[in-house]
């Protein structure tokens, strides 16, 4: 690790010391050292749920460590909120903007601290010109009356940073800036973040696009799995070696069991989705899953899987193209009859859709299941045999419950995860479509969960696995297809899988 | 908003802490609001559990009073169970209470197996029917359903009101009231004379078939489900904006079957101002009772016994009966209150 | 004719109007105020009361508009605080206040219901001196009281306060998106609370206009369900104070036609439903206009 700290005269104005951050039994940040420097423009990368968020809301005073402190001039301090960040001249851009919709963007510049004059009345003119001396400053140009809703998605991000400034923070902390921006907005901002640094503002930037990084940055630190891995100038650093820092050495070795391959099961042609706010949509995918296989979805979040979830689903209608399940087009279907058709889905999402924590955990196990005739007659629950079921179930997934009448929410994160996991691969369905299946489960639970789906791949289903986690996807898929800006660029087998040449494709870089 | 859903509550003890709480400062309210006026509480709330339980007529008088607050409860909680925050029970009270009048009246003579039974169908597909436009706009254009349910309230009792000051006015009668419905519409009475009558064991029944639907029926399930999260019952393939419209259309049939219990059971005909509030006082039987059938059973006795106790001790105590309307506000507004920050001061903003 | 069904329908709307506007700021603010009615009824009482026992209309008026506000604070602190829906708070404070209010004719005054106290200083009437000689303006626009002018001078007072005042803009903010405003550092419960306070006022204002303003007496009746009139005015002009205003008047309209109506064949409850039906129709129209936009953006 090469310290920060040694370059000569150089001078931390914001840091991090030993920060730890629990959530429940998840550590979101495990004892991040972390400075940035006065003056300089100090990027965070690492993959999606490595911590950066977490770090920066802790910067920001939005969380509050369980140990460790937030250093400002070097100092220790404690922020009880985000306004006490904002009066040691810290303030950060949110991935969803903080702006208030039905506010010009004037109002939302000067919200909460207006230039007011007689009776409350807002000083619309000294507001303006502030506005103005902020422009000229950033070099920008804003039209202040149009209403937020109204103004496209990087003028929104401009009055965003303009906001801070207005406000007096000169440091400013920006989550994925770019996510959603074109390429020639994403060039403007790098401007306008260089111009603010050149001035001798500290800009923290949180970014997974290693570009990016490298044209932005002075200084670059690491997180991955809630640790600071490395801090480096940008110097020393250059893509590969932060794909592999960022990734880490993959342990995962592809399992020795290679699926056999049947007949095509889930088959998706020419499906296109439109973009949405910070998505790249779908470009005339096709894709095609057979029978005992397993196909991974490799890619940085945002590049379509989402969307290529929600259109298998249902939850959302494709744009154009057709989906089958064994041959049945079941493209304009409900979920419900997609269901019927042999399709399990397993959310992403475990609290809010994978899950109802409030209910029961029998509820949540026989959810989907309940009317098939061997559970239900005459829309009349057959209330013993659904017990019985559930409890087979549930042990047989080892689910470690006191009750299957107590809520959900009363197991931990990897309990809930295998109720999930049990209720999707119960009554043995053609294909599973399984996203992040083992997002915040502990490791017992993840190589259990593997395990599952391997088995269910064996026994003739059709698997495909949308992951952000890549040593999961090596582990596990037959094939992995790599997803950038809503189009495959790379496919790789089982066996060929290797991290560079995936985590290349990941950024965009076509194979041969 | 905050959900109104049903929720499994996490343990007995709070469950229990969560009814017990709101009533016991209502109760405590109430009573320095009898205190301040020069009354003692102690003797008054002593006079209620007499008035109220002291005796088989009393009994029973409290329970007829209950029946009508167990429909509107019922009918309340059902769309809740479902997500939809039906605030619309009094109007569909309204429009089933006439229709089942009208019935009544109007078809003098038929046997009374067919016309009781046609007379409450009537109040039930009115107060369904009621329902249908506001079920329809939640579930398709999301149109927020309190404002559509709640409006649908005042024309309900207007419209009522035309009609029973016009088109269906009595003959002979001075103003706003239909005629007398026919004797075989009547409910039979269970022990006369008291006005306790077959409408309290519709009640009870639907009661007991809801408790049973809820546990032990797909749709009774699939309804739970929706209301606790929606994604989820999204995601498990349930059709979430139908069982809404369902939902909606059944709260509104037993909205409307309390209106015909009403009329053709208590009043015996259709009046202008048909009902004190049942329909909304039926929101605070669902609140309490915590939307199981059990306790909206008793929630709607404890209302009924109020109602019912009241009337008579304004007569022997000079209390004004009005200290009914008081709880019945307070019990209303501390049954949705949480008192979490008492023990707790986390997750305060 | 005409020009006296219009004085009454200016007379019938000021209520409608006041309630409206305190209804329209709580929206803004974030909350939906259901428990107007209530406020009116208790505005209403009060005003009587002090009316009578100090011979000022203006003591009466505050008096009733504290009561209000007392009153909209409560409710607001059950919804900011207590985490209580609103709605049910709302609905449960109309139930809970009208029984209050009885109860205390009752022990107070002996009587149910009405309330008939002597000496009541009733809101004086203004003649405007040129316009009162105009043949039809003059029966229309003069003779009205300052609360009739305060409730219309409120408008423009209000689109002010919302549009150029920090109060105004902070206040907006809260309700459209507390949890951005909170991240800078404002306190969206307190501008809600300050919001449905002065709802309250408003609505206890209205209150005391019927009491002392139109009839000189209070009965329990007396708000007629114009706390939800106003409701569906802010409603339906879509918390837009001018096109508010215009429901207000519209409402008016219709109130006062009713009561020329009675006992001429025109079925005066029908008049009644029109304001809420109206609603209804208004935020169908919205859903569909919404829908349609959405689609033709996807």
């Amino acid at each position: 690790m090469t310290g920060l700290g040694t370059h000569p005269g150089s001078d931390i104005r914001l840091g991090a010391q030993r920060v730890t951050k629990r959530y429940g039994s998840l550590v979101a940040n495990d004892g991040i050292d972390f400075s940035a420097r006065r003056g300089t423009i100090h990027a965070i990368v690492g993959g999606n749920g490595a911590g950066k968020s977490t770090l920066m809301r802790i910067l920001q005073g939005m969380d509050r460590p369980n140990e460790g402190n937030v250093l400002v001039d070097g100092q220790p301090v404690t922020f009880t909120g985000p306004a006490d960040a904002f009066a040691s001249g810290i303030g950060m851009v949110h991935q969803e903007f903080m702006l208030v919709p039905g506010l010009s963007l004037l109002e939302n510049l000067v919200l909460a601290k207006e230039p007011a004059g007689l009776l409350g009345r807002v000083d619309r003119n000294a507001a303006l010109r502030a506005a103005q001396d902020l422009e000229k400053l950033a070099g920008v140009c804003v039209d202040w009356d149009t209403p937020e809703e109204e103004a496209p998605v990087h003028v929104r991000q401009i009055v965003e940073i303009l906001r801070l400034l207005y406000r007096g923070a000169d440091v400013l902390i920006l989550d994925e800036p770019t996510a959603v921006l074109a390429p020639a907005q994403v060039r403007e901002l790098i401007t306008l973040l260089k111009k603010l640094r050149d001035e001798g503002r500290t800009i923290l930037f949180i970014s997974h696009k290693l570009d990016e990084v490298l044209a932005l940055a002075d200084d670059i630190t690491v997180i991955r799995a809630g640790k600071a891995i490395a801090s480096m100038p940008v110097a020393e650093a250059d893509k590969a070696k932060l794909a592999e820092l960022m990734i880490g050495e993959i342990l995962a070795r592809p399992s020795a069991r290679e699926g056999k391959a049947g007949k095509p099961v889930l088959e998706l042609s020419g499906i296109s989705a439109g973009a949405g706010r910070g998505t790249s949509g779908l470009k005339a995918l096709d894709l095609c899953v057979r029978a005992g296989e397993i196909v991974g979805i490799a890619g940085v979040a945002g590049n379509g899987q989402d969307e290529l979830g929600a259109i298998i689903t249902g939850l959302r209608q494709a744009g154009a193209g057709k989906v089958r399940i064994d041959g049945v087009d079941i493209t304009t279907l409900s979920l419900a009859e997609r269901r019927a058709a042999g399709l399990a889905y397993l959310s992403p999402d475990r609290a809010h859709e994978g899950l109802c924590l409030v209910a029961p955990i029998a509820e949540n196990a026989i959810a989907s299941h309940h009317r098939r005739p061997e559970f239900c007659a005459g829309g009349v629950l057959k209330s013993k045999v659904i017990a019985d079921h559930v409890e087979a179930l549930l042990d047989r997934y080892g689910v470690k419950r006191a009750s299957s009448q107590l809520p959900a929410a009363s197991l931990s994160g990897g309990n809930q995860q295998r109720v999930a996991v049990a209720r999707e691969l119960d009554g043995n369905p053609k294909a599973l479509l399984a996203c992040q299946p083992t997002r915040g489960v502990d490791i017992r639970g993840i190589a259990f969960i593997h395990q599952c789906l391997l088995d269910y791949r064996d026994s003739g289903g059709a698997v495909l696995l949308i992951s952000e986690e890549l040593d999961e996807l090596i582990t596990l898929s037959d094939r992995i297809i790599v997803l950038y800006g809503g189009t495959t660029t790379g496919e790789v087998t089982r066996g060929d899988a290797r991290v560079e040449d995936i985590g290349r494709m990941m950024l965009g870089d076509a194979t041969s | 908003m905050s959900s109104l859903a049903i929720e499994n509550p996490s343990s007995r003890f709070q469950t229990a802490l969560t009814v017990v709480v709101p009533l016991a400062l209502a109760f405590l309210g109430a009573a320095v609001l009898l205190a301040l006026a020069g009354h003692n509480p102690v003797e008054v709330y002593r006079l209620l559990i007499v008035e109220s339980f002291g005796g088989t007529r009393r009994i029973a008088a409290t329970l007829a009073a209950a029946t009508p607050l167990m429909l509107t409860g019922l009918a309340t909680a059902i769309a809740f169970r479902a997500g939809a925050f039906n605030v619309g029970v009094e109007g569909c009270l309204y429009v089933g209470g006439l229709a089942a009048a009208y019935v009544g009246f109007t078809f003098v003579g038929t046997p009374a197996p067919i016309l009781l039974p046609a007379a409450l169908l009537a109040g039930l597909v009115a107060g369904s029917a009621w329902m249908f436009i506001p079920g329809v706009l939640k579930a398709k254009l999301n149109v927020d359903e309190v404002v559509t349910t709640l409006m649908l309230n005042f024309i309900a009792i207007s419209f009522t009101a035309y009609l029973v000051n016009g088109p269906l006015l009595a003959p002979g009668a001075a103003n706003s009231a239909t005629p007398v419905v026919d004797a075989a519409a009547r409910l039979p009475r269970l022990m006369p004379p008291a006005t306790l009558n077959a409408g309290f064991l519709i009640a009870v029944a639907l009661l007991v078939i809801y408790w049973w639907w809820g546990k032990r029926t797909a749709l009774g399930l699939e309804t739970r489900l929706a209301g606790l999260n929606p994604r989820f019952a999204l995601a498990s393939g349930i059709n979430v904006p139908s069982l809404i419209i369902k939902m909606m259309l059944l709260s509104g049939a037993i909205g409307g079957l309390a209106g015909a219990v009403h009329a053709l059971g208590n009043v015996g005909r259709f009046v202008t101002g048909f009902s004190p509030g049942y329909g909304f006082t039926g929101i605070a039987v669902a609140l309490l009772g915590r939307g199981t059938a059990f306790g909206m059973f008793l929630a709607a006795i404890l209302f009924g016994a109020l109602s019912a106790s009241g009337a008579t001790i304004q007569l022997f105590s000079d209390v004004p009966i009005e200290i009914v309307s008081v709880l019945q506000g307070m019990v209303m507004i501390l049954a949705v209150a949480r008192f979490g920050f008492l023990v707790s001061t986390k997750r305060r903003s | 004719m005409i020009e006296n069904v219009l004085h009454s329908a200016l007379i019938m709307t000021t209520p409608v109007l006041l309630a409206a506007l305190g209804g329209l700021v709580n929206r803004v603010g974030g909350i939906v105020n259901i428990g107007l009615d209530s406020m009116m009824l208790a505005g209403a009482l009060i005003a009587l009361i002090l009316a009578s026992q100090t011979g000022s209309w203006g003591i009466a008026l505050l008096g009733a508009a504290g009561v209000g506000a007392i009153l909209g604070l409560i409710m607001s602190i059950c919804v900011t605080r207590l985490s209580a829906n609103e709605i049910v708070v709302g609905l449960g404070f109309n139930i809970l206040v009208a029984g209050l209010v009885r109860f205390f004719l009752k022990e107070a005054y002996g009587n149910a219901g009405t309330l008939s106290l002597p000496d009541v200083a009733r809101l004086p009437r203004i003649d405007i001196p040129v316009i009162a000689d105009i043949p039809f303006v003059g029966a229309i626009f003069s003779g009205h009281d300052p609360l009739t002018w305060a409730a219309w001078l409120m408008v423009p007072v209000t689109i002010w306060f919302l549009r150029n005042t920090r109060m105004g803009l902070r206040l907006r903010a809260a309700g459209a998106a507390p949890h951005a405003s909170r991240a800078l550092g404002l306190s969206p419960l307190r501008l809600r609370d300050a919001s449905t306070a002065f709802a309250g006022l408003m609505a206890g204002l209205a209150g005391a206009y019927l009491s002392i303003g139109v009839v000189g007496i209070f009965n329990e009746g007396i708000t007629a369900g114009r706390g939800f009139i106003a409701l569906a005015a802010f409603y339906f002009g879509r918390n837009r104070p001018w096109q508010t205003a215009a429901c207000a008047l519209l409402f008016g309209f219709f109130d006062a036609l009713q009561i020329r109506l009675q006992g001429r064949g025109i079925p005066a409850e029908l008049i009644q439903t029109i304001p809420y039906a109206m609603v209804i129709v208004v935020l169908t129209v919205m859903a569909l206009a919404a829908r349609r936009a959405r689609a033709a953006k996807a």
